[in-house]
């Protein structure tokens, strides 16, 4: 019972909705803006468990003293000295919250942590990001066009000069190739094909980085996003429905039924 | 050899100095790389220009103090560009941390305009609920929000009486530093309203942004320091405003800090590659 009501719910609002998206008759339309009423209720209880699980997550690592309990203590803290302080003086402009927390121990501390990113990412690109494999090549050649093109030094910096000199080595490496295995046509071909792209490069199009990252960014960077965001959609569609017949059931939690 | 391998075990604490110096030194001495202004930040600019004057743009703070240097001077450049051609601001937010930032927006930025709290600028503050939030505010702002964040009724205010919900609202550019964000305004107000949405991002979730735009489902945009940097271009070369343009400064040293972490790592795959080949 008390897993088939939840089901039970859980069917009759999610295949209503679905139907509701449908029609637009004003019981329909009705019926809608009343359970968007409940909607805000619930997301404001799920404030309260999230607040909940917090205080009971770290008053349990406190208690058992477990690894780093101390950083918990500091939450626990923070958590309450924040809500008195909120809901006893307020949290408008000229409030302690606002001028005190907010602005003076939220904003810098949360800026800060921020910022380091800017230094640990140096560091971890000088170490790890190596063109060991052709994929991790072109990742590194799309980078450096998109990071050069999005800022105002390389935005405006010929993309000509480097583009010839890629094309030379990709044709150079190609008919190296060619040559060990003594294929003569493919030499003819790639010679005339490297002559060709080179003129265009030169006289055709004359592009800046910064054209060149939008390019990146707009053709392989946006299908390779699309895929996924298409995927996703799917995933969760097919889960939905998966909740909603009752086939998915982790969302009931554990327990006897 | 020696040189190579010292190179690969060089300390990360002179990394982070290299780093640390390039990006300052452009503050103290600025370089004056001239930025310029992209199609994107464009297509905004000129929507928010075409709109009668009275008309009302919503405003979504939708990050937190870490995303601030990135999305807190294109939303004061949007904003400025709203007074100055007379439009009404109505600002909301999805992020539990953004009220205190809108805040400081709202002190700054109306006052440099003579415009009014409640009949020019109405500031709705944060509530919980997502999706919920958004599908309320396209049928009934005050069913939502029934009081502002300072507390007045809205009924109270003159600028709500001629919005009432999102439809009433030609555009909508939402400040975003990830979820929730533009997708969900985009998602629910868009879809189910028809609402006009814009965005402005962090520069590393800009490429998640590109299908959006592709699509029509967001009108322009404004993507990392950069974006906010166009955009103050655009508001100050039409006169809109002579404030002090903290994107455009920080662009110097953000170009900067872009080439150093671009010579480390050919300067790390050099003597990777060198060594590699002499183990070998």
């Amino acid at each position: 019972m008390k897993r088939n009501i939840p089901l039970v719910v859980c069917l009759v609002m999610g295949v209503s909705m679905m139907v509701q998206f449908f029609v637009p008759h004003p019981v329909s339309v009705a019926y809608y803006e009343l359970t968007t009423r409940w909607f805000r209720i619930v997301a404001a209880f799920a404030l309260v468990l999230g607040t909940g699980s917090l205080i009971m997550y770290h008053s349990d690592k406190i208690q058992r003293k477990r690894q780093g309990w101390f950083y918990s203590v500091v939450t626990i803290l923070a958590f309450v000295a924040t809500a008195v302080i909120g809901l006893g003086w307020g949290i408008k402009r000229g409030t302690i919250l606002q001028d005190v927390i907010f602005s003076n121990i939220l904003v810098p501390l949360n800026a800060s942590m921020f910022a380091i990113l800017a230094f640990y990412m140096a560091s971890a690109a000088y170490r790890a990001f190596r063109a060991r494999t052709k994929e991790a090549s072109l990742l590194l050649i799309a980078a450096f066009v998109v990071m050069l093109g999005m800022v105002p030094l390389g935005a405006n910096l010929p993309f000509r000069l480097p583009a010839l000199v890629l094309l030379t080595v990709g044709v150079a490496v190609g008919i190296y190739l060619a040559v060990r295995n003594q294929n003569w046509r493919g030499v003819l071909v790639l010679g005339l094909l490297w002559v060709l792209l080179g003129l265009a490069v030169r006289f055709l199009f004359a592009p800046r980085f910064g054209a060149v990252a939008e390019q990146v960014l707009s053709y392989p960077n946006m299908a390779a996003k699309r895929a996924i965001v298409l995927g996703v959609a799917l995933g969760a569609v097919a889960t939905s429905l998966k909740v909603i017949l009752g086939i998915e059931r982790g969302w009931l939690g554990g327990g006897k039924s | 050899m020696r040189f190579f391998q010292t190179l690969l075990r060089i300390d990360r604490r002179i990394i982070y100095l290299v780093v640390a110096g390039l990006v300052m030194l452009p503050l103290v001495r600025p370089l004056g790389l001239g930025v310029t202004s992209g199609p994107r930040a464009q297509v905004l600019f000129d929507v928010i220009d075409s709109l009668p004057s009275g008309k009302t743009v919503l405003i979504s703070v939708d990050f937190d103090p870490a995303s601030m240097p990135e999305l807190y001077p294109m939303m004061a450049a949007v904003m400025r560009h709203a007074f100055a051609r007379d439009l009404k601001v109505l600002i909301c937010g999805l992020w539990v941390t953004g009220p205190g930032l809108a805040d400081r927006a709202l002190s700054e930025i109306p006052p440099e305009y003579g415009k009014e709290y409640g009949k020019d600028v109405v500031y709705l503050g944060w509530k919980a609920g997502v999706d919920a939030v958004i599908l309320g505010m396209g049928e009934n702002i005050k069913s939502v929000f029934p009081v502002d964040y300072q507390g007045h009724p809205l009924e109270s205010l003159p600028m709500m009486n001629e919005v009432a919900k999102l439809r009433d609202i030609p555009i909508a550019v939402i400040f975003s530093a990830g979820d929730p964000g533009y997708r969900d305004w985009i998602r629910y107000g868009q879809t189910r309203y028809g609402l006009r949405v814009s965005a402005g991002i962090t520069a590393v979730s800009a490429a998640d942004a590109y299908p959006y735009l592709q699509t029509g489902q967001l009108t322009g945009l404004l993507a990392g320091m950069k974006g906010g940097a166009e955009y103050e271009i655009l508001v100050q070369k039409s006169g809109y405003s002579n404030a002090y343009m903290p994107a455009v400064a920080a662009m110097d040293s953000q170009s900067l800090a872009h080439v150093v972490i671009m010579l480390l790592v050919i300067v790390g795959n050099v003597a990777y590659f060198a060594t590699r080949k002499r183990g070998a």
